[in-house]
């Protein structure tokens, strides 16, 4: 039972109707008039020079309107990082699906069709596919730079030397964490529209709406306010649907065309030119006293960032240093390298490198745990960072539910009986993590989350925000927070589709920042429009506004709530009072987070941390190394579950795809190309690949977050793929290092050991 | 050379005159605008465009709209005709099967064509009746439950 109104409740998702009506608009349903039809050329090959492109019989094709080229564009270099984009491709292509032309057509056939019309000659250059070989001296240069080096990370705190001479064990691991693919259901889509003032908007799946508009101006050479951006209903990202040339490319057609653009990828192009997980090295040696106290770490993190940077640095930089704060640590040493390659460029997906991190250091920790004889799971709770404590770089744990999850995980998945059994071929394994809940180094300008709340005459709210919902239930979170500060069933919230001409500047959804940032955001406008109402009622009750209260759609005077009035009626009154004008309530919140110190990286840059502890079941086949999940516990730490069913439902969907990754998918490229670019040969779970997986919710009230909540959303699955590796050592003494955790992989493993 | 299709869509009688390479989901979005159908990989491998066909779970962007000649085609639109949901998308709204919902109206669809064939399945088999419909947002454990307590309570 929750202690409030309708903050706490498993409420079903406001919009939930809408979705299962097939009446919710998603970006690729959405028509308007005149609209024509956008396709990309893309380039077959991974690396090559860009001689000549003659476009003339495309044009020529009876239902083409418009075939643009680099010509068509302002050619400026430009990126949400770094400066090595081009919305279509100005002198080389530098991966295999690189953006080279694009085409508008009356039907998305005839589209197709002058892809095909056109000429381009290429002169093949030789490629490089692997970060390892492309951050040689020697290899083949992917932009106009010495090195193929997007950046380097390093980092030293301590004397990672002494501390490991003075540790009972050291413990040196090599890992890989593979490139998989978000794969949400709906591919990468827009409609693009233009007014008579130059004037673009852009119906987007996006995350990051607002970010968006600054990037798109830069490479469109427009002001800022030229650019709208629009956030319709869209089918998933996990990361995935941040900036993107597919965006870019429509609105050059529709500024060449004056009309209207619609641009879909089919699946096949989504999977060669989206932006999936970046690629990892990672070894990782660890240091600890026979009691588990950890002592020291050091690690080398390589990653790849494929033919263009998109995020690619930053998440190899978080890899580097955010589990850091999982564990206490004196010592610690790091260095990470992203490097170009002539692949699909690499992006965010969920987890952000904490997740192929995560990986590493709790299969190392599994390791280290069986070294010493130490139960796994206490050796976590020895080492996890409580509430209260500062981390090695200044991060302030406002609150751990850390040992709660392990205790409840542990339990719940009878991992002490299970673990003391000798169960053939069946094993039980664990694996912890922490995350942030919104990242203050994201963005140098800022961060913070700010709403509008809007009471018209009938009572009815409108809630305005910044972020995005993606699937995951954002609006709905928006909606109880909104209604629990006001007072109102939360029927009688709505929430606005975010339109950068209204809506408030969003940093967006990454980073786990949602629940936290747009919540406390929109949290804070309804405490403004409650103080406006509260004034207005004080008149008509004839009481003090400090001495009113609001509940279930009634404002009364605390303790006398037999004098009362409807939310509704003070409202209307306030509008015709204040002649015509509905009450709107503004707010923002900016937490006292800081910009991390660019050398020491040191500096609180998160409000919350979530932590959980996840229990993975298996049971390997000894025959065939196909690996079946019996069951799953998952214990999470969200502060305060805002809505339990929504918060579950995260879970198990991360869980899923935490899965995926480990066992089932698996991006296979030939000389950079992705040979399997569909569903069939891109596996991902179905309904018969996963156990039960039971979410449990951890809330020790955050000091920071709106009621006391956190994010859910990455940590959800950053432990996964080390449970379920610690948990096939547990049934069969073999320990896999490289992701995907395939048969083939196993039954190797098993023949070694004999 | 066009083709004249007749065939009956969420029980209304249409009519079109199509080149024969037209798709079933082509028909359904663009020609009757019922975007509810969606195209999610259109190789028939993620269901988000599943339809009944004569009651049968069919991929949309796989069936050749003169395939459907004759016939009569369920989409998510006609769940819910004259404005009633359906119980089972009570169900699926109740339960916290639904995130994004791009999947949802092939999920619901593959379900109902389960349950009107098979009333009272057991777990295995609702989870084998969605097969051909993938979700990325949910882990389908929700939906499987939706199903089943939509089945306790019919």
């Amino acid at each position: 039972m929750s202690e409030y109104k309708v903050v706490g409740y498993s409420l079903p998702q406001i919009d939930a109707r809408e979705r299962a009506l097939g009446l919710a608009e998603f970006v690729s349903d959405i028509k308007l008039s005149g609209m024509l039809h956008g396709r990309i050329l893309r380039s077959p090959y991974p690396h090559a020079r860009i001689l000549h492109i003659d476009t003339s019989k495309a044009k020529a094709l009876i239902g083409v309107k418009a075939v643009v080229t680099a010509e068509d564009t302002p050619k400026i270099r430009f990126g949400p990082r770094t400066d090595d984009w081009a919305i279509l491709a100005m002198d080389k292509v530098r991966f295999v699906g690189d953006e080279v032309a694009a085409v508008a057509a009356l039907d998305e056939e005839t589209a197709e069709e002058a892809l095909g019309l056109i000429r381009v000659d290429y002169e093949e250059l030789p490629a490089v596919f692997d970060p390892l070989e492309a951050m040689k001296p020697e290899a083949p240069l992917i932009h106009d730079k010495e090195r193929n080096i997007v950046s380097e990370f390093k980092l030293a705190k301590g004397d990672v030397d002494q501390a490991f001479k003075e540790s009972d064990i050291v413990h040196s691991a090599s890992y890989y964490t593979s490139q998989v693919y978000q794969a949400y259901l709906e591919p990468m889509a827009c409609v693009t529209d233009i007014d008579l003032t130059g004037k673009l908007t852009f119906y987007l799946a996006t995350q990051i709406p607002s970010m968006t508009r600054l990037t798109y101006a830069k490479a469109l050479n427009l002001p800022l306010e030229k650019i709208r951006v629009v956030v319709p209903y869209y089918g998933g990202a996990f990361g995935g649907k941040m900036e993107t040339n597919l965006h870019l490319a429509a609105a050059v057609l529709s500024q060449k065309t004056g009309r209207p653009i619609r641009m879909v990828n089919p699946r096949e192009e989504d999977f060669i030119a989206g932006n999936p997980r970046v690629p990892m090295y990672i070894d990782l040696k660890m240091g600890a006293k026979k009691d588990g106290t950890l002592t020291a770490k050091e690690v080398s993190v390589i990653g790849a960032a494929g033919g263009r940077a998109v995020y690619s640095m930053v998440i190899v930089a978080t890899a580097c240093y955010r589990v850091d704060s999982l564990y206490h640590f004196q010592n610690l040493k790091t260095e990470g390298v992203t490097a170009y390659t002539n692949t699909v460029p690499t992006g965010c997906f969920r987890g952000f490198g904490n997740a192929q991190m995560t990986f590493a250091i709790e299969s190392s920790m599994d390791m280290i745990a069986e070294a010493i004889g130490m139960d796994p799971a206490e050796l976590r709770i020895k080492n996890g960072l409580k509430t209260g404590e500062v981390s090695i770089h200044g991060w302030k744990i406002g609150s751990s539910g850390l040992t709660e999850c392990i205790r409840k995980a542990t339990e719940a998945s009878g991992w002490r009986e299970k673990r003391a059994q000798k169960r053939s071929a069946r094993g039980i394994g664990l694996a912890c993590c922490n995350h942030v809940s919104g990242n203050r180094a994201f963005a140098r300008e800022f961060d913070g989350g700010a709403g509008i709340v809007r009471v018209g005459r009938e009572g009815k709210v409108l809630v305005y925000h910044g972020e995005s919902d993606m699937g995951q239930g954002q609006r709905t979170i928006f909606a109880q927070i909104v209604a629990e500060e006001l007072g109102v069933p939360v029927d009688r919230v709505e929430v606005a589709r975010v339109d950068t001409d209204i809506s408030p500047f969003g940093l967006g959804s990454f980073a786990t920042r949602g629940t936290v940032f747009g919540g406390n955001g929109v949290k804070a406008a309804a405490a403004d429009a409650r103080r406006q109402i509260f004034e207005l009622a004080a008149e008509m009750l004839e009481a003090n506004p400090v001495d009113l209260e609001a509940k279930e759609g009634k404002i009364f005077v605390k303790g006398a709530p037999e004098k009362n009035l409807p939310f509704q009626k003070v409202a209307e009154n306030g509008l015709y009072k204040r002649g015509g004008a509905p009450i709107v309530g503004t707010g923002f919140w900016v937490p006292d987070t800081v910009l991390p110190d660019p050398v020491t990286k040191y500096g609180n840059i998160s409000p919350a941390y979530p932590f959980a502890c996840q229990i993975a079941e298996v049971e390997v086949d000894t025959e065939t190394g196909e690996v079946k999940m019996l069951s799953y516990v998952a214990a999470h730490d969200v502060g305060r579950a805002i809505n339990p069913q929504t918060t579950e439902g995260q879970i198990q969907g991360g869980v899923a795809q935490g899965i995926g990754w480990a066992l089932m998918e698996n991006m296979v490229t030939e000389r950079g190309r992705v040979i399997n670019p569909n569903f069939r040969d891109y596996v991902i779970p179905g309904p018969l690949d996963l156990p039960p997986i039971k979410p449990i919710l951890v809330e020790p009230i955050d000091p920071n977050g709106p009621f006391g909540a956190k994010g859910i959303g990455e940590p959800a699955l950053n432990p996964v793929p080390a449970a379920v590796a610690n948990a096939i050592y547990n049934a069969i003494g073999v320990r896999i290092t490289e992701l995907p955790i395939s048969p083939e992989k196993i039954l190797k493993g098993l023949k070694a050991k004999k | 050379m066009k083709y004249s299709l007749v065939l009956t869509v969420n029980e209304e009688n249409v009519e079109f005159q199509i080149n024969p390479n037209r798709t079933l989901l082509e028909v359904i979005r663009n020609d009757l605008g019922l975007t509810g159908t969606k195209e999610g990989c259109g190789t028939g491998e993620c269901g988000a465009c599943t339809v009944l066909l004569d009651g049968e779970p069919v991929n949309a962007c796989l069936t050749l709209a003169l395939q459907a000649h004759g016939k009569r085609v369920t989409t998510i639109e006609g769940l819910s005709k004259g404005g009633t949901v359906h119980p089972l998308q009570e169900a699926f709204i109740t339960y916290g099967a639904i995130q994004c919902g791009f999947c949802t109206p092939g999920m619901i669809l593959s379900a109902k064509a389960l349950l009107d064939r098979k009333p009272k399945p057991k777990e295995m088999e609702i989870r084998e009746a969605l097969i051909g419909n993938l979700c990325r947002c949910t882990g389908y454990q929700k939906i499987v439950e939706a199903i089943t307590s939509y089945v306790k309570d019919h």
